[in-house]
């Protein structure tokens, strides 16, 4: 039976310590962080070097890496100290940094050796060529453009033994990332560094102007000029993807929940194994695809991978229907004797609520809340509160470290 | 020296683009070329250079698109035929091109210019490490991160002094896709049809946009014009001045090149006066097209500004 022997990494996104210890537990091979400088997810939740260095611990203890982003586009002055910087996620036992500006990947290979460096996404890498270049600089990995398709990565394979990662799920930048300052000449804020307020999902009159101050607008059907991507989502497509040569499958979303990273997170984890276990016979399980759907923040298709994306690759128009569910708490233990899940709430749930709980290895169990006590063991018929830890029986077994989530009315 | 760098629109302007005082032309086609004025295709490409260096002067042809696999398998070709041309520089704005240039050994002059991204003299530094000759530096560099940067430049870079500024290229046909949706079909949204955009709650701005083959690109709010400023620039050693006639017609283009010229020999005549700063930009005005402002972008502006 054919199997495949380099199985890609699944790359998740960790913007806090716990979202790191739950992408990690729910199926990522590595994640990727921001550190306290250098990064472009300045509101992302970024680690000092002792949550790295905790972090460091846990990735090692589960066999995982971490990679930390330090991907800003630096002006004058604004590379001051990053080659103690990089020695000292070096010394903590990084991974590997992601960088696109020359200047930083110049610093992180003569200042700090010994230091893994992965080329952003920012750099917009879109040719075999640039692949060389690069590996011949000394870095490791480049993470593509997401303007490539499946066709280019195969024909880029053929020429280069660089890393390739590629984003696989999450939201997108409309244009070339990297090669956009809407932010900084709309804004005033530094789309490289870290400033970015998404200028392109603005909704924008569109017109011609023959004479001075004679607008002659385009607007058609009440529908602004827009530039908004729906978000990436290639789970209909691992085989091409693992065929293709790509290293590592990347989930956008440093700024996401942990409901969000645990879910997306498992649906990969699982249709990678499925497919790098048995390539021959795979079957892509529409319960992956519905999983993905229950944490959609828009509609989602396939980017560039199959070609230049159309008007349906962009939000226009109503948005279409998709289920909405919220996230309810995790499962911090559970009694056997008493079949009863301990759970820490995260969002207002209660008696009479259907509820799911899906755990690692893609477990789910549905359950209608019956019951339900505080810790203390008084009765309660709402958990209203923010992190309050209570207790609901349940008809099937669950685990620490389970979600807990319910569809919204 | 002062260098004025001036786009081609046709061989006739480059005849008065040279007249007035340009000293390189920079021009090339849109296979390989990013935002060009005109696509030169290569027999008119070379009659172009010769009549440039017949003239005594420099020749830069634009290798700057962003390329994806099939154009870097035609590039090589092209950069030899380039080579053969003896053109003076190329500009690149893609490490694949500088990677195929080392490759082939090439006597190629380079210039690297990945435009919003070039922010910094010690970026620019590791592009000479590779070997460019020069670099462009980036419209979103305020003069007081100028005046730190020129100092540690090991390379020339230049400093954009008039035209239009990119701020944003997609690889998706966001007009077209735009056309699609509201079902305005066979609406053209090429740089011709000259669309705007402008942001919401501000009915006053106009944002260029239009599609061509390496896909849409959107302009600042005005065009630059940093003629005011150029006693400030000569004074950083930032002698490198280019001016960007997309926009402009062709022969406005070539009254505009000839204010700069002007400027270029009252300065090194010691003849500069605030005056003739003010003097020349009215006429730098008089020449812009009537539908499109002119401001001094982000070089005015305070760093900490921008957040």
């Amino acid at each position: 039976m054919r199997t495949i022997k380099n199985k890609p990494e699944i790359l998740a996104p960790a913007g806090t310590l716990e979202k790191l210890k739950v992408a990690i537990n729910y199926g990522a091979d590595a994640v990727y962080i921001g550190g306290e400088a250098y990064g472009l997810r300045s509101r992302a939740g970024n680690f000092s070097f002792d949550q790295m260095k905790q972090g460091v611990a846990y990735a090692n203890a589960h066999h995982a890496k971490i990679y930390v982003a330090a991907n800003i586009v630096a002006h004058e002055g604004d590379v001051a100290g990053a080659g103690a910087f990089f020695r000292k996620l070096r010394d903590i036992g990084i991974s590997a940094v992601i960088v696109s500006d020359p200047s930083l990947i110049e610093i992180a290979i003569t200042q700090a050796p010994g230091l893994p460096v992965h080329l952003s996404t920012q750099a917009s890498t879109t040719n075999y060529a640039a692949l060389n270049f690069w590996q011949q600089v000394g870095l490791e990995r480049v993470v593509l453009a997401r303007e490539v398709g499946i066709a280019e990565i195969k024909e880029m394979r053929r020429h280069t033994n660089v890393q390739l990662e590629a984003f696989i799920h999450g939201a997108m930048c409309i244009g070339y990332s990297g090669r956009c300052v809407l932010s900084n000449h709309l804004s005033l804020r530094d789309a490289n560094r870290g400033g970015c307020a998404q200028n392109c999902r603005w909704k924008y009159d569109l017109f011609e102007m023959p004479h001075p101050g004679v607008k002659q607008s385009q607007l058609k059907n009440g529908e602004a000029f827009s530039m908004s991507a729906v978000d990436l989502a290639m789970i209909q497509h691992i085989p091409d993807l693992v065929e293709a040569g790509v290293n590592s499958f990347k989930i956008e979303g440093r700024m996401k929940s942990i409901h969000y990273v645990s879910t997306v997170a498992n649906v990969y984890r699982q249709a990678v194994d499925s497919y790098c276990a048995d390539p021959d016979h795979y079957v892509l399980k529409p319960e992956w695809v519905d999983e993905l759907w229950k944490v959609a923040q828009r509609e989602m298709s396939t980017g560039f991978y199959y070609g230049t994306p159309t008007a349906d690759d962009e939000l226009f128009g109503k948005r279409r229907k998709r289920p909405h569910y919220s996230f309810v708490g995790e499962v911090l233990g559970y009694d056997e004797q008493r079949h009863l899940a301990i759970i820490q709430q995260r969002n207002n749930f209660g008696v009479g609520d259907q509820i799911e709980f899906y755990g690692p290895h893609f477990t789910h169990s549905q359950q209608k809340v019956t019951r339900l006590w505080d810790r203390d063991n008084d009765i309660l018929y709402r958990a209203p509160d923010a992190m309050m830890i209570c207790k609901v029986p349940v008809t099937h077994p669950v685990k620490a470290g389970d979600m807990i989530r319910k569809q919204r009315v | 020296m002062i260098n004025l760098i001036a786009t081609a629109a046709s061989y006739q302007q480059v005849k008065a683009l040279l007249a007035a005082g340009a000293d390189t032309i920079y021009l090339g086609e849109d296979q390989f070329g990013l935002r060009l004025p005109h696509s030169f295709k290569p027999e008119a490409l070379a009659q172009v250079v010769k009549l440039v260096h017949r003239a005594g002067k420099k020749v830069t042809v634009a290798v700057n698109a962003l390329m994806h696999n099939d154009r870097i398998n035609l590039v090589g070709d092209y950069l030899k035929f380039l080579s053969k041309l003896k053109v003076d520089h190329i500009m690149v704005g893609d490490p694949g091109v500088v990677y195929i240039l080392h490759q082939l050994k090439l006597p190629l002059a380079y210039i690297y210019d990945s435009e919003v991204l070039m922010t910094s003299a010690r970026q620019i530094n590791f592009w000479a490490q590779q070997g460019a000759s020069g670099a462009v530096l980036a419209r979103e560099i305020p003069y007081a991160e100028l005046v730190q940067l020129a100092p540690e430049l090991r390379i020339p870079a230049e400093v954009q002094v008039y035209g239009a500024t990119c701020i944003h290229q997609s690889g998706r046909p966001l007009v077209h896709n735009y056309f699609d949706f509201v079902k305005q079909h066979q609406n053209r949204s090429d740089r011709k049809r000259g669309l705007f955009i402008s942001a919401p709650h501000k009915p006053q701005t106009h944002y260029s946009i239009y599609e061509d083959i390496n896909g849409t690109h959107i302009f600042a709010n005005n065009d630059l014009n940093l003629i005011t400023k150029l006693a400030q620039l000569q004074a950083l050693g930032l002698n490198d001045w280019k001016l960007d006639g997309l926009f402009a017609d062709e022969a406005g283009f070539v009254k505009i090149v000839s204010q700069f010229a002007q400027a270029k020999k009252a300065l090194l005549t010691d003849q500069w006066s605030s005056e003739l700063a003010a003097t020349l930009s009215e006429q730098v005005n008089a020449h812009q097209p009537a539908n499109r402002g002119l401001d001094t972008g982000f070089y005015t502006i305070e760093p900490s500004e921008v957040r």
